[in-house]
């Protein structure tokens, strides 16, 4: 095993990863399907499809052969769509050792399994230093280089202190944390109330709504995290309430942007050919409402989200829906309660 | 144990307890003494009268005297004479000629102990058809796969543990399937049953005293393992650490004993030893009816009972009852499985025969890597160990549910129960216990119906692989089921769990169908929701 960091996927978040380790003084190697992003991205040190002309770490390298970006890599992290990992994961396998370490850093659940990401990797591979990467990381925002702070889970301190050694530096802060399922819940389940937010947005709602439409929702995907197993403090850290506060707020974030699309009307064909990137909450709300309904647990803006996106409701019914729910209690520690 | 072993692993145990406990440091070392005289004196405190226990409180007294004034290097010798005391306790005399005496002996002991009851059956015996005890114990699953595996490297047994009876099961059933002797720690109390003695001793138990709480006694029965599975001994644990009071089948495991696998994988590879692979096989016991089913239900279910860890007074102390036991599966002529799950390797991964791990593609995998830093050297690294440790115990869950054989005991109580618990409208489940609820009784019809449709259910999951099913539970309808099952609560426990009345079924002790309804739970099949 090597200092040298490899990422797997040269999409806006992996490209930064990328930036950041290099950054932070390791050999990066990013690992990308296009050729020609390939060259762009050793010749000119840039990715200009998703980060413009920012100037890249010049210690960071591309290729498209697998095995020379993951052989002997000290840590690999998989940054690619949900829905690709377990492909991408099950040839990565072939080169991947024991004594590596693999960090997630994508959001989301596997559609048909609703596994995680660290399960898909441990699934697919050897490794078992598994973990993930989640917080309020948007992407344009650290590659303008302003402070932002993410969390690395594991229940292997090894692959915490990988995190925090290859990726931490003047302008990124990595904290740990041990409760590797709570973060990667948190982490994707916050999109689906994103998509909500944008819609509200959309609406031409202020911040009262947006408020009281993070902190329910805060509440609901806690709710079901915990039902998983997950302990309730990780939804109130970086992954949980950290990143909901950005993607609930900020139009740089994709799943915001489905929500604002469906609030203009439009198909959701058209907005995901206007993002141009895989928006994580459209998949995982239908996989939200599925465990939330399999496991007993009440989650309205979830389930509210999940019918505007197949078209079975239009926003304003779904706002009226939700305003009209029977009164409850705000704080209720049972968390499989009607709410 | 080999002799010519037992001295130099008594001194590898006894040097690596003292030096883990006192490489940490002065207050570490003073804490471990304090720590271990408390405890002991509080044993000693409840101890029955004997010389034993005199000389015990004198030791113990002196040693207090002696750390009053002493150094560091005083309390090391303390601890040094405890940890000795505690090894030489548990250090058994398993001696490999007297273990195959005493495989020979059980078949032929358990016959003369049913003998002893029944003249008739003394001289039915005694003739050509007479109980052959190879029929009612199976071993089945991957047993060619494990037996493979002997000579590659050290093997750990992991079995369910149901009864004080598994061990001589196990001794008799593994011995006759063709495996090397097994040593494994078995409780104290055991080897006070006079029955029983002469086969924990000789079948390669060692001594464990649940009695003695000092974490410095864990660590040296931790030790003990560990060394003996250095030395080539291949050992049997309990990962579930005790009979399993509800009948549930173990689902959290005690991973200390377990991780002993991976240390001494550890300290093989850095021994350079020529096999240095330890290979742990899960093994499910399923039993028609266990001996002491009605004890270790009743225990679960008192509040006061969920803590007491040592039963000295169940069905295993009273040879009657063991004698009525076997006579009853004897003659139900039933079948005691013990089922063989796929090797794994010390990090949970799947073995093939030849000892390669493998990952879930089928890709071999160098397993010495799970063990290097950065640098390429093989570090130590307790939480990433005990996480190690932490997977393998997963798989080994798994694979008990998998290797779980549902035999008709089970499938009865269990459709019968859920059946009978959702005509309820109470849904507290210790008063339907107590009172038994508003129905007493239900139709053989309609219990042969629900039972039908429980094994409908088994089948797909024995498809999907997920449990195994007795050939009895394959083949049978729901109404040959029923009897079967009936036959079997009726011949051994005192009240019945179920018992028929013309053409009705009544539940008499709801405790016991309770018990051998959680054979099956974990399975998704319950249609209430009932967990205790």
């Amino acid at each position: 095993m090597s200092d040298r960091v490899c990422v797997l996927g040269g999409g806006s978040w992996g490209t930064i990863l990328a930036h950041l380790a290099g950054l932070a003084g390791s050999e990066t190697v990013l690992w990308m399907r296009n050729e020609e992003r390939v060259a762009e991205l050793n010749e000119h040190h840039t990715n200009e499809r998703y980060l413009g002309q920012t100037q890249l770490s010049e210690l960071v390298r591309g290729t498209t052969e697998l095995e020379e970006a993951v052989s002997g890599a000290g840590l690999v992290i998989f940054c690619v769509p949900s829905s690709a990992t377990r492909a991408i994961a099950g040839r990565a396998g072939e080169f991947l050792t024991g004594d590596q370490v693999c960090l997630s850093a994508t959001k989301g659940l596997e559609p048909e399994t609703y596994h995680r990401m660290s399960q898909v990797i441990i699934q697919e591979t050897c490794v078992k230093k598994v973990g993930a990467i989640s917080g309020p990381n948007l992407a344009k925002e650290i590659v303008a280089g302003q402070p932002s702070a993410t969390v690395v889970a594991s229940r292997y301190t090894e692959a915490i202190r990988a995190g925090a050694t290859f990726l931490h530096g003047d302008t990124f802060r990595v904290y740990g944390n041990t409760d590797l399922k709570g973060v990667e819940l948190a982490g994707a389940l916050k999109n689906v109330i994103a998509i909500a937010s944008g819609c509200v947005t959309g609406l031409g709602f202020g911040m009262n709504v947006r408020a009281a439409l993070v902190t329910r929702g805060l509440a609901e995907i806690q709710r079901l995290g915990v039902k998983l197993g997950s302990d309730p403090l990780t939804f109130m850290g970086l992954a949980g309430i950290g990143d909901l506060l950005v993607t609930c707020g900020s139009e740089l974030s994709r799943n915001f942007r489905v929500g604002l699309g469906i609030a203009a009307g439009k198909s959701l064909d058209t907005i995901c050919e206007e993002l141009g990137e895989v928006a994580e909450g459209i998949n995982t709300t239908r996989v939200a409402n599925s465990l939330a309904k399999a496991e007993g647990v009440t989650m309205p803006i979830a389930e509210g989200v999940g019918l505007m996106l197949s078209g079975e409701a239009t926003p304003q019914e779904v706002l009226q829906d939700l305003m009209t729910r029977a009164a409850r209690y705000e704080i209720d520690f049972d968390y499989s309660a009607e709410v | 144990m080999r002799r010519e072993d037992q001295e130099r692993a008594l001194e590898e145990v006894i040097s690596r307890t003292v030096h883990n406990a006192s490489e940490r440091g002065s207050r570490a070392l003073e804490a471990a003494v304090a720590d271990t005289l408390y405890y002991e004196q509080q044993r000693l405190k409840t101890a029955k009268p004997s010389k034993r226990r005199d000389k015990e409180r004198s030791r113990y007294s002196s040693y207090k005297s002696r750390l009053l004034r002493g150094s560091d290097h005083q309390r090391k010798m303390v601890l040094r004479e405890m940890v000795d005391s505690f090894a030489r306790e548990i250090l058994g005399n398993f001696d490999p000629r007297v273990h195959a005496l005493a495989t020979r002996a059980v078949p032929f002991g358990l016959k003369t102990l049913l003998n002893a009851t029944s003249p008739r059956q003394l001289v039915a015996w005694r003739g050509p058809g007479g109980v052959n005890l190879e029929e009612h114990v199976v071993v089945d699953g991957e047993l060619e796969h494990a037996l493979a595996l002997r000579d590659r490297g050290t093997l750990i047994l992991a079995p369910t543990h149901s009864s004080n009876l598994d061990s001589i099961v196990l001794g008799y059933g593994l011995h006759e399937a063709g495996f090397p002797p097994l040593l494994y720690g078995a409780g104290l109390n055991l080897f006070d049953n006079p029955l029983m003695s002469f086969f924990m001793q000789n079948l390669g138990a060692y001594k464990v005293d649940r009695r003695k709480k000092a974490p410095i006694y864990k660590q040296v029965l931790k030790e003990y393992a560990t060394v003996s599975l250095e030395l080539g001994y291949h050992n049997l644990f309990f990962p579930g650490g005790t009979r399993s009071r509800s009948n549930l089948i173990e689902q959290k495991l005690k991973l200390g004993l377990l991780g002993t696998g991976l240390s001494a994988y550890q300290n093989r590879l850095r021994a350079k030893h020529p096999r240095p692979k330890v290979f742990v096989v899960p093994l499910v016991l399923s039993y028609e009816l266990v001996l002491e089913g009605k004890t270790l239900i009743d225990d679960h279910l008192r509040d006061v009972g969920r803590s007491r860890y040592i039963i000295t007074d169940d069905e295993f102390a009273s040879a009657k009852r063991i004698y009525q036991f076997m006579r009853g599966l004897l003659e139900l002529d039933t079948k005691i499985y013990l089922t063989l799950m796929p090797p794994r390797d010390p990090f949970g991964n799947p073995v093939d025969r030849e000892g390669n791990s493998l990952d879930s593609r089928g890709r071999r995998i160098d397993i010495e890597r799970y063990l290097m830093n950065s640098k390429g050297e093989l570090s130590r690294d307790n939480n990433r160990d005990q996480e190690y440790t932490r997977e393998l115990g997963h798989e080994i869950s798994r694979a008990y549910l998998q290797g779980n054989t549902v035999l008709p005991t089970h499938a009865v109580a269990f459709a019968v129960f859920e059946h009978l618990r959702g005509l309820e409208s109470d849904p507290d489940l210790y008063r339907w216990l107590r009172t038994g609820g508003q129905t007493e009784s239900i139709s053989l019809g309609e219990a042969s119906r629900v039972v039908d449709e429980l094994v409908n259910r088994l089948k797909e999951l024995e498809s999907q692989g997920k449990v195994r099913l007795s050939t009895r539970v394959r083949e049978c309808n729901g109404q040959d089921l029923l009897m079967s099952a009936l036959k079997g609560f009726g011949t051994y426990h005192d009240t019945p769990a179920l018992e028929r009345r013309g053409d009705r079924i009544y539940h008499h002790d709801r405790n016991l169908l309770y018990y051998y309804r959680n054979r099956l739970v974990h399975y998704g099949l319950e249609r209430v929701e009932t967990a205790v």
